[in-house]
């Protein structure tokens, strides 16, 4: 791996926030955060905080586990692509967890509190809390040094507590709280507050556009009640991602399922599992809410790794009483093809392309080999980047701080320094990322590390190579799908 | 001396035994029952089990990840744990003098002596090496505590003790030394693993489920938490 110059470092480095900003909120990150922060007795309030989480949640067990099994064999930093950019021993992914753990051990265990006395130790800090609220937001949530423990804790689940105790004392990047705050309780409820009617113009829009291109009638079905799949996507998508969309809407065209986007609620997107489990909550009944409306059988999540993620592993933890199988578009696409009812121009994307595993979806192993499938299926020249699947290199965007655009340059020059390289590797023309956040962030790479490639969704690349007949169905006597 | 030996091998050996086998049933039967609470709690019960027990296997038994990452370290650390673990369990003096006169157990499988020796050995070289290991790794020296470093000479000249112990031409004049060293430091060892992170020996195959458990959250628990630190109604 190329080292750090000094230029880069300072670029990446630099702090967007004035000096008296700092001064007043007393917190030196580098994310800004709402106006009106609280400021006293933050110590006192993050304890309270944590007690309440702890009584509450199914946190406690697991960080007693660590307190006693941790051996601090160092081992995360091999698989830690900040740590590996930066060499900035704080990095550590192990260090990071020991932030929160110190603080349990010290406050919540007895030997702790005893060693607490004995020893003077004045406990929490108000400088604790601003290293945590600083090293919480440099880690992607990517997991991959969760890969390499050989003790087996998660540090992704310990930086996801520590953000969601933070959130509650106020200390939340701005940029998700807002979105945030639109969603739940704002009129357009959706993180990018697009209104009802400029969802249907552009689904209107996108309807010609495919009529235009792919010669055949294509809907968006909307408000379908009884349809089999509520449709949600990450809302962002239509604005920025249409032709994800569209080659989405061919695939339920070529397949014959019935589907429906709901316009109550028709925003995936999840911030909730970047800060705050009880917003994870909220969001997820929201949509429960909707599939419950349309009467639907199943939730299928566009191209979106934390979304898919939080529908999948929490949709139906949460579900008050109307609990779903969760299907993302790629499992779904999968199918489609293995039964047959997919036909490829395989002549279309003569290019070199290679894929990108979003950490949500890949790590845990549930959506790897499928788009390879898909891929396969039309795309002559694929190159895999090394590491690949569950052992992926995050986008440098994960875990929220995608949206934060005052941390671009630390994103683009630190967090996704390992992925520009993985991706200058393959000397593809075309990246594919199947997720909006891995999308915004691997546009914003390739721009500012100049690496001269197209960032693509995957289904965008079946837009331009799936064939429809005339009639939109499909071409074979396809057999049953499995879904 | 002849007085502290006994004791350290007799009565010390089987309170230290006792201690270890009871915390070491805490530290087990918390994890286990806190997992089964937040099972209970939890909003659903789908747990990824075999893919956590693939996990688990793979660092109970580290040979197809280990060696990808740091492999001499990871070798060297590889190593260390078979004699650690396997040396003071069936070195046929052990048997012999602790299992079947001090605790009673007299149908204990046993190493012949030679192959007690050569582990011996390399156990010790392998203990000199891992620590040089952690105190030369810049990561390593930042994140290790006292019992980081003090673990592995500990269990080192336990071991170093033990081996010249065992032979009497190497040991000569200094056995009961030696020997005195071995007992005391060996219980000393015993006492400890219950409140530090050797106790990871039982502790290791239960952390994949843990953490893959630990993700399942209960239901309304964020409105009880909000509730509780006084945030209900505000909801962002």
């Amino acid at each position: 791996m190329n080292p750090l110059t000094v230029e880069e470092k300072t670029k990446a480095f630099a702090l967007p926030k004035k000096a008296e900003v700092v001064e007043k909120q007393k917190l030196n990150v580098r994310y800004h955060v709402e106006d009106g922060l609280v400021i006293e007795d933050r110590p006192r309030r993050f304890l309270e905080a944590m007690a309440a989480i702890l009584k509450h949640t199914n946190y406690r067990f697991a960080l007693d586990h660590y307190i006693r099994t941790s051996a601090k064999c160092s081992r995360c930093a091999t698989n830690c692509q900040i740590y590996e950019t930066t060499g900035d021993l704080k990095d550590i992914p192990c260090n990071r967890s020991e932030l929160l753990l110190s603080v349990y051990r010290r406050h919540f265990t007895v030997a702790g509190m005893l060693k607490g006395r004995l020893t003077n130790d004045p406990g929490l800090t108000d400088e604790k809390i601003e290293e945590m609220a600083d090293s919480f937001y440099n880690c992607t949530a990517c997991r991959r040094c969760t890969l390499e423990c050989p003790a087996g804790i998660d540090h992704g689940l310990i930086t996801h507590l520590g953000r969601y105790i933070l959130g509650l004392i106020g200390i939340s990047p701005r940029a998700l709280v807002v979105s945030t705050r639109e969603q739940l309780v704002g009129q357009t409820k959706n993180t990018s507050a697009i209104p009802v009617p400029a969802l249907l113009d552009t689904i209107e829009f996108l309807e010609e556009e495919m009529a235009e291109t792919k010669g055949v009638e294509v809907k968006f079905p909307v408000d379908v009640e009884g349809a089999k799949y509520l449709f949600i996507a990450p809302v962002s998508d239509f604005l920025m991602e249409a032709e994800s969309l569209m080659g989405i809407a061919c695939v339920m065209k070529a397949t014959g399922d019935s589907w429906t986007i709901g316009t109550k609620n028709y925003d995936a997107i999840n911030y909730g599992l970047f800060y705050s489990d009880h917003i994870l909550e909220k969001v997820l009944n929201q949509m429960e809410e909707e599939a419950k409306r349309l009467n639907v059988k199943a939730i299928l999540i566009g191209e979106c790794g934390h979304a898919s993620r939080s529908a999948k592993y929490f949709y139906n933890q949460f579900a008050k009483d109307f609990p779903l199988p969760v299907v993302n578009i790629l499992e779904y696409t999968q199918a489609a093809l293995a039964s047959g009812k997919l036909k490829f121009d395989t002549e279309i994307i003569q290019e070199r392309v290679t894929y990108h595993d979003p950490c949500n979806i890949a790590r845990p192993g549930w959506v790897v080999e499928q788009p390879r499938e898909i891929i396969r299926a039309f795309i002559k020249d694929f190159r895999e980047m090394t590491p690949n699947r569950r052992e992926n290199i995050c986008c440098g965007g994960g875990g929220g701080t995608v949206s934060l655009d005052e941390v671009r340059s630390y994103r683009t020059l630190i967090g996704g320094r390992r992925k520009a390289e993985q991706i200058e590797a393959t000397g593809a023309q075309y990246v594919i990322a199947p997720c909006a956040n891995c999308k915004k962030q691997l546009r914003e790479l390739i721009e500012d590390n100049k690496l001269g490639c197209e960032l693509v969704g995957l289904h965008d690349l079946i837009y331009k190579a799936l064939i429809l007949s005339p009639d939109g169905v499909a071409w074979h006597e396809p057999a049953e799908m499995v879904m | 001396m002849e007085a502290w030996l006994e004791f350290g091998r007799g009565p010390l050996f089987r309170f230290c035994l006792v201690i270890l086998i009871l915390g070491l049933l805490r530290s087990v039967v918390l994890s286990l029952y806190g997992m089964n609470e937040a099972l209970r709690r939890a909003g659903d019960k789908i747990v990824p089990w075999s893919d956590l027990t693939n996990k688990t296997f793979q660092w109970l038994i580290p040979v197809t990840r280990l060696f990808r990452k740091r492999p001499v370290y990871s070798a060297i650390s590889f190593i260390w744990h078979i004699g650690v673990i396997l040396v003071p369990l069936f070195l046929s003096a052990h048997v012999l003098l602790l299992f079947a006169n001090g605790i009673g157990i007299h149908w204990w499988p046993e190493f012949p002596q030679r192959i007690a020796d050569l582990m011996t050995l390399i156990t010790v070289i392998m203990g000199i090496l891992l620590f040089l290991g952690r105190v030369s790794s810049r990561e390593s020296r930042f994140l290790s505590r006292f019992q980081d470093y003090a673990w592995v000479p500990l269990i080192t000249l336990t071991f170093l003790t033990g081996g010249l112990c065992a032979n009497l031409n190497l040991s000569a004049g200094s056995y009961q030394f030696s020997m005195l060293l071995h007992v005391y430091s060996a219980d000393l060892i015993l006492m400890l693993i219950p409140f530090t992170k050797v106790a990871h020996c039982v502790l290791l195959p239960m952390s994949q489920y843990i953490s893959g458990v630990a993700w399942k959250f209960p239901k309304n628990a964020g409105d009880r938490v909000a509730e509780t630190i006084g945030k209900e109604g505000m909801p962002v």
